[in-house]
């Protein structure tokens, strides 16, 4: 057994066993002082009236003042027992609060809620996944603007409770939502001769450059959107890493790149295009640590859902064949 | 800093990573990158087991028919094959490191016992390392906990990868990377693990450890581990002075692609920068 157990052993017990004494103590006290009367108050009670005038001599003691006159036929208040039964009903009262308090942080009603989203999620999913995650739940919610990466070592470290995810990333650890995708288009400058065309093919934007997220943020991300673009003939002439939408918008106005956009408002001055067979798509998930699932983490996951299928994201479907290699040691 | 460069290469390759390297002439010397974070073994079990193989006193020549309807199934050795093999103990320990075999390798868990693997790791002081079940139990897991989705198409969707117990160190085969090394010491150090130090240099896949030592004088024995998003491997890298380093590698990527060669490769990167540290 450990220092801290001992000591947990030693002091927490008898002091929460004093605690809980005394607060049964009022609650008989409250009673007694209510009926007058230690046969009705120990039938209220539902106990036997020896226990019942054993606990308020305790109390008494405990307090080093006398709560009742009482002889053969009848029970009064005492001064000191007059004057205390408030503060007793306000202790007990407090009890009440206290524990319907922790009932709520444990039914996920109260408290707050740490929630992170990815920066290029758009001011309108923020501004409708409020509502709809206040008519599910009423914990405060917290939302915090962060890319996938700096999520996951938050959510690591304990200082966030939810997050939205661009996947891919090591689901090991956490539990996942519903995955949503979402097709991805292009931006190209308005007087560029495929922004006449419905859609392009990725293969059309040779030549061109492309506009990306940088790739430390999300080096499996970027990487696979790169592969992707490779295996269906397109190969940037350079990869820009932006930051943000601001910086990526001005190189694709600039001339000479394309930036990746899932096409939901996108902005006014270049014009979106999807792209054919829709190769790429974002893949975006609520996680969270596993075995730290709430209420208020169910409600926050199905809010995601509601407000990003109302942006046009679908449930990933139909899945590729997949043929593992002889060394990955496993199905044959 | 070898330990942030470490993490910076495993970073860079969309992986997760700990590892641990050790100087087998100088225990104390050491590089380590969460080498006490539990990790799943996947494969990496068929070196503890081959360890119990050899101190258990078996007849290493005794031969074993192994049944295509009874036996183990993977896509090498026996695994693969279709008509039954007789074979003896030495041979399937053989086939069991050089080509991880699950055939095989289940068909010596029949011999050995779970049991005695892990007693035999206790007795070597291993008391993180645990062997729970064989390869076929986590292969039924996988098929188990993904249904009603069908394999294998279903181990690339990270739902379901998120709820096998072939992928949670608490549930499946265990360890960690600085109790792998202590256990690659005994085995090369101790010349009753001839058989398994032979093995694991004659190892067949060129992708993880030993791609990060690309000379022809530098020998590299491993022994992999695979899973969905799970790649591993533990060895033992000779140099020609003679230096020795006990490595162990476990990583998880973020995609849930089986075919990444880059996460791959960053086993041998990571390792050669820890080996590099260390001579």
């Amino acid at each position: 057994m450990s220092k801290t157990n001992i000591a947990r052993t030693a002091i927490f017990e008898p002091l929460s066993s004093l605690l809980v004494d005394l607060l049964r103590h009022l609650r008989y006290f409250l009673v007694v002082a209510e009926e007058l009367h230690f046969g009705r108050a120990a039938t209220r009670l539902r106990m036997s009236q020896p226990p019942l005038s054993q606990s308020i001599q305790r109390l008494e003691r405990e307090l080093g003042v006398r709560l009742f006159d009482r002889d053969a036929r009848r029970v009064a208040l005492t001064d000191a027992g007059r004057q205390l039964l408030p503060e007793a009903r306000d202790v007990l009262a407090g009890e009440d609060r206290l524990r319907a308090l922790a009932d709520r942080f444990r039914r996920g009603e109260a408290g707050a809620l740490r929630a992170g989203v990815p920066p290029d999620l758009g001011g309108r999913a923020v501004a409708a996944l409020l509502p709809a995650f206040r008519v599910r739940s009423p914990v405060a919610l917290k939302l915090r603007e962060i890319g996938t990466a700096e999520q996951l070592r938050a959510l690591a470290d304990r200082t966030l409770d939810v997050g939205v995810l661009r996947l891919p990333f090591d689901v090991s650890w956490l539990s996942l939502g519903e995955v949503l995708t979402s097709p991805l288009g292009v931006l190209l400058r308005p007087d560029h001769p495929l922004a006449a065309a419905p859609d392009v093919r990725l293969a059309d934007l040779n030549g061109l450059g492309l506009v990306l997220f940088p790739r430390a943020t999300a080096p499996a991300l970027h990487d696979e959107v790169l592969t992707t673009c490779a295996r269906h003939g397109y190969t940037p002439t350079e990869v820009h890493q932006a930051g943000n939408a601001e910086f990526a918008l001005g190189l694709v106005l600039a001339g000479g790149a394309v930036a990746l956009h899932d096409g939901v408002s996108p902005p006014a001055d270049v014009v979106w295009r999807p792209l054919r067979g829709t190769p790429l798509l974002w893949r975006t998930a609520p996680a969270w640590p596993r075995g730290r699932h709430t209420p208020a983490v169910t409600a926050f996951a199905d809010a995601v859902a509601e407000v990003l299928v109302a942006q046009g994201m679908r449930p990933a479907e139909g899945t590729l064949p997949r043929y593992p290699r002889p060394a990955a040691e496993y199905l044959s | 800093m070898s330990a942030a460069r470490i993490r910076a290469a495993f970073a860079d390759a969309g992986v997760t990573g700990r590892l641990h390297a050790v100087d087998l002439a100088d225990p104390t010397r050491e590089v380590a990158v969460g080498a006490d974070d539990p990790v799943v073994l996947a494969s990496v079990f068929k070196l503890p087991l081959l360890v119990a193989l050899l101190r258990g006193g078996a007849d290493l020549t005794r031969r074993v028919t192994l049944r295509p309807d009874r036996r183990s199934t993977g896509p090498t050795g026996i695994g693969g094959m279709v008509d039954p093999v007789t074979m003896s103990l030495r041979d399937l320990a053989f086939l069991t490191m050089t080509v991880s075999d699950n055939a095989a390798a289940d068909a010596l868990v029949d011999v050995v016992g779970l049991d005695e693997v892990n007693r035999v790791l206790r007795e070597l002081g291993l008391t993180r390392t645990t062997v729970v079940h064989r390869a076929r139990d986590f292969m039924h897991s996988m098929a188990e906990d993904a249904a009603p989705a069908e394999l294998p198409a279903a181990l690339a969707d990270p739902v379901v990868l998120s709820r096998l117990r072939a992928l949670d160190p608490t549930r499946t085969n265990r360890g960690t990377a600085r109790e792998l090394t202590t256990l690659l010491t005994h085995v090369f150090t101790d010349d009753r693990y001839e058989l398994i130090r032979r093995a694991m240099a004659l190892q067949v896949w060129p992708h993880r450890l030993a791609s990060g030592f690309p000379f022809d004088d530098v020998r590299v024995a491993g022994k992999t581990g695979t899973l969905p998003t799970v790649r591993n491997e533990v060895g033992v890298v000779s140099y020609p002075d003679g230096g020795r380093y006990a490595v162990a590698v476990f990583t998880r990527s973020a995609s849930t692609a089986f075919t990444l060669p880059a996460a791959d490769a960053v086993i041998g990167t990571a390792a050669r920068l820890a080996v590099e540290h260390l001579r």
